[in-house]
């Protein structure tokens, strides 16, 4: 019974920050707007690296190499079959027939990300330890590499320009609002309950009868769902994408989000996704004008220090904050089932 | 849930207020957004000079009473970082500041192709000082002008002076692989070598962020019967390319495009090494003409130094397109710049004359063939091709 606030908060959150979406698409510039879209799209990313990264407690670097799957596979569905053989002519003939709109392509590019970390992490997430890291960083290079060298389908290192503006805010905002849901949803059933069991000890978790490796491949997989549509939204709004747009340094950026927000927080992750993201881009000018590049980063590692030495539970541990509750005004609620209200003790 | 209520009405009415404040709209200036690889990467080295020379033409035509019955010209720079991504997030910022008459930029047809789709969709011409890839307003639309010749003028030319002046017969190339000007310059050089009879011997690919190229060289090696190497290179590795092939004591020519006009060919290698190599630029430095010699002591007084390649002169003349442009289409509205872009015929520009014929929006226009002896660069011919 105390869920049902709860989901009305959502919706009361959700529909004021329709509200905002379309204020802001009405009134701001195309870079603020995008800068906006940038935002969400990290808060994405952050929020399903969470699913893995925090409520499993697998320790994946894979978000980069899901997204370029993500990106590419949607660039190549959505884009005009008149360009095709203009952009890829070695194209094979029923990917260059083929054209969906653009969101099949993004469900299609999430699909595919699935599929290769089902394949990834079916052998890797049977063993024990921090194998999934080393993995995970060799998928990046792997993809990488692929998408460099075939030609046909990536037009190598070059990459695919000129993609059409599909992304638009209510896109971004669409999708930020399905992984904030669908995690929160998670976080609190009992699927979620066995993954955070499994982070506790996996020992334990086995002994009460949780499928360890089953529900770790259920974790990742979901994550990089999540990672190949933000790759898809990513691309669209870029309008291009290559081999190297996301490279393993911004695996270790939404680590420091997941880390910086309280790893298993979901509103820890988000929030810290969209300060670290504005804070980069705010820096932007000042870097610029000082004449030192790269400033923001080194920022970024500090922050990170700090976080672990004086809050290693990150912003907020393992709980939500009652957020929502201050949006819909809904006082007394009854405390949720352990891990989300109540601070973990450590 | 009357709070909440009322948190959203007066959300709505706050944004409702932001909306309906008029944009302010500035009158008066003529706003041009350029966009260039300025803080990093080797692209910079020909970059800077091309804003710079687009700065000075500003200068001369705002000191000469501006435009339209006194409207000033102000650029707009945003360095892209050699970043594709700060490319078409600078070009979406461009294209969203008010009162953007026109877009100029980029010396790379990578570059021009992740930002000038952005001005096309919004109607806003868009012309590039020196993306060279002549398929590049095809790809893009009708927004999009080039101020330089397409690479297969250049490569036409340079594979012209091999086989004819310099009686190079067998060739090795070499191309960057991850750069669109270096495949296409490569492959029209190959069109016409093997045309007039030459042979090549070896194909050789690398990438852009390459540093050693020692492979290459010894494939370059176990091809004796060379008589020259064409590198297709953009600026980040030509002067490398020159230091190891002539390091590992090969005294080849090294053909180029203009992707060697740039002072990391002799700075990069030293002057002892920077030998025999041939390349195709954009020609000014022969010309004798008003313009050119205009060019030349303006560059000269403004920033101290005489042009450091003939992209400064490109950055010059695509600013002087555009103002040449709306001086015609005398408006600033977008499509009546275009109409007049379009209609661009005989503009006296430093780097020959530009006119856009038969529909096409890339020039006609000399091609001067320089070469290098320790470091020092100068004009062998120039080349004029025919139409």
């Amino acid at each position: 019974m105390a869920r049902r606030p709860n989901l009305l908060a959502f919706l009361a959150a959700a529909s004021l920050g329709a509200v905002l979406v379309f204020g802001a698409t009405a009134t701001l510039d195309d870079y603020v707007l995008s800068i906006i879209q940038f935002v969400g799209i990290n808060v994405i990313l952050a929020v399903s690296l969470n699913i893995t990264n925090g409520f499993t407690g697998l320790f994946s670097l894979g978000h980069p190499a899901f997204m370029t799957i993500g990106g590419y596979v949607t660039a190549i569905m959505s884009l005009d079959p008149k360009r095709k053989p203009f952009l890829l002519p070695d194209l094979p003939e029923w990917l260059a027939a083929s054209h969906l709109s653009f969101l099949p392509a993004l469900v299609t590019g999430g699909m595919v990300a699935t599929l290769v970390a089902v394949v990834v992490g079916f052998p890797v997430l049977r063993l024990r330890g921090h194998y999934l890291a080393v993995a995970t960083l060799g998928l990046i290079f792997i993809v990488q590499g692929l998408a460099i060298n075939l030609d046909g389908y990536t037009r190598g290192a070059l990459g695919l320009n000129g993609l059409p503006e599909l992304t638009s805010l209510w896109w971004v905002y669409g999708w930020m609002l399905l992984t904030l849901y669908v995690c929160w949803k998670l976080k609190h059933s009992s699927l979620g309950r066995t993954m955070l069991a499994i982070r506790e000890n996996e020992l334990a978790a086995a002994c009460l009868g949780v499928r360890i490796t089953r529900t770790r491949i259920l974790s990742f997989a979901l994550g990089a769902f999540f990672a190949g549509v933000a790759g898809g939204l990513w691309a669209h709004l870029v309008t291009l994408i290559t081999p190297s747009s996301f490279s393993f340094l911004f695996a270790f950026q939404l680590v420091v989000m997941v880390v910086l927000g309280g790893t298993g927080s979901i509103t820890g992750a988000a929030l810290a996704g969209a300060l670290l993201t504005i804070a980069t881009e705010a820096l932007h000018p000042v870097e610029e004008a000082m004449g030192l590049f790269g400033a923001s980063q080194v920022l970024l590692a500090v922050a990170v220090l700090l976080v672990l030495v004086f809050r290693p539970k990150g912003l907020f541990g393992m709980a939500e904050p009652d957020l929502l509750a201050w949006v819909g005004k809904s006082p007394g609620r009854e405390p949720t089932p352990a891990g989300s209200k109540r601070q973990r003790e450590v | 849930m009357r709070t909440m209520l009322s948190t959203v009405m007066a959300a709505a009415a706050v944004i409702g207020l932001v909306a309906s404040v008029p944009q302010a709209r500035a009158a008066d200036p003529i706003k041009i957004v350029a966009l260039y690889n300025l803080s990093s990467g080797g692209l910079a080295s020909i970059d800077g000079p091309s804003l710079n020379g687009a700065k000075l033409k500003m200068k001369e035509i705002n000191d000469a009473g501006g435009l339209l019955g006194g409207r000033m010209i102000e650029i707009t720079a945003i360095d892209t970082k050699n970043d594709l991504k700060e490319a078409a997030t600078g070009a979406k910022r461009g294209v969203s500041m008010s009162g953007v008459v026109a877009g100029i930029g980029h010396s790379d047809t990578t570059f021009a192709l992740a930002s000038a789709p952005l001005f096309q969709a919004q109607g806003i011409p868009f012309v590039t000082s020196g993306a060279t890839a002549p398929d590049l307003p095809g790809m893009i639309g009708d927004e999009m002008f080039m101020a330089c010749f397409g690479d297969d003028v250049q490569a036409h030319a340079m594979a012209e002076y091999a086989y004819n002046t310099l009686g190079v017969h067998t060739v090795v190339v070499w191309t960057d692989n991850a750069m669109d000007y270096t495949k296409g310059l490569s492959k029209y050089f190959q069109d016409r070598f093997t045309q007039l009879g030459g042979k090549v011997l070896l194909n050789d690919i690398y990438m852009t962020e390459d540093k050693d190229f020692s492979a290459l060289v010894s494939r370059l090696k176990a091809n004796p019967d060379a008589q020259a190497v064409f590198a297709s290179s953009g600026p980040d590795t030509a002067g490398i390319i020159i230091k190891q092939i002539r390091e590992a004591g090969i005294n080849l020519p090294i053909l180029g495009g203009d992707g060697y006009d740039t002072d990391l060919i002799s700075t990069v290698p030293g002057p002892d090494l920077s030998n025999d190599v041939y390349f195709t630029t954009h020609a000014y430095v022969g010309l004798d003409t008003g313009p050119a010699n205009t060019f030349r002591t303006g560059y000269q007084t403004a920033y101290g130094v005489p042009p450091e390649n003939a992209f400064a002169a490109l950055g010059y003349d695509a600013m002087g397109l555009v103002a040449d442009a709306i001086k015609r289409a005398g408006s600033t509205d977008y499509a009546a710049v275009t109409k007049a872009l379009a209609e661009t015929n005989g503009y006296e520009a430093v780097t020959g004359n530009i006119a856009f014929k038969n529909g096409s929006h890339v020039p006609s226009k000399p091609v001067a063939v320089m070469y290098v002896d320790h470091g020092k660069v100068s004009l062998k011919t120039t080349v004029t091709p025919e139409s």
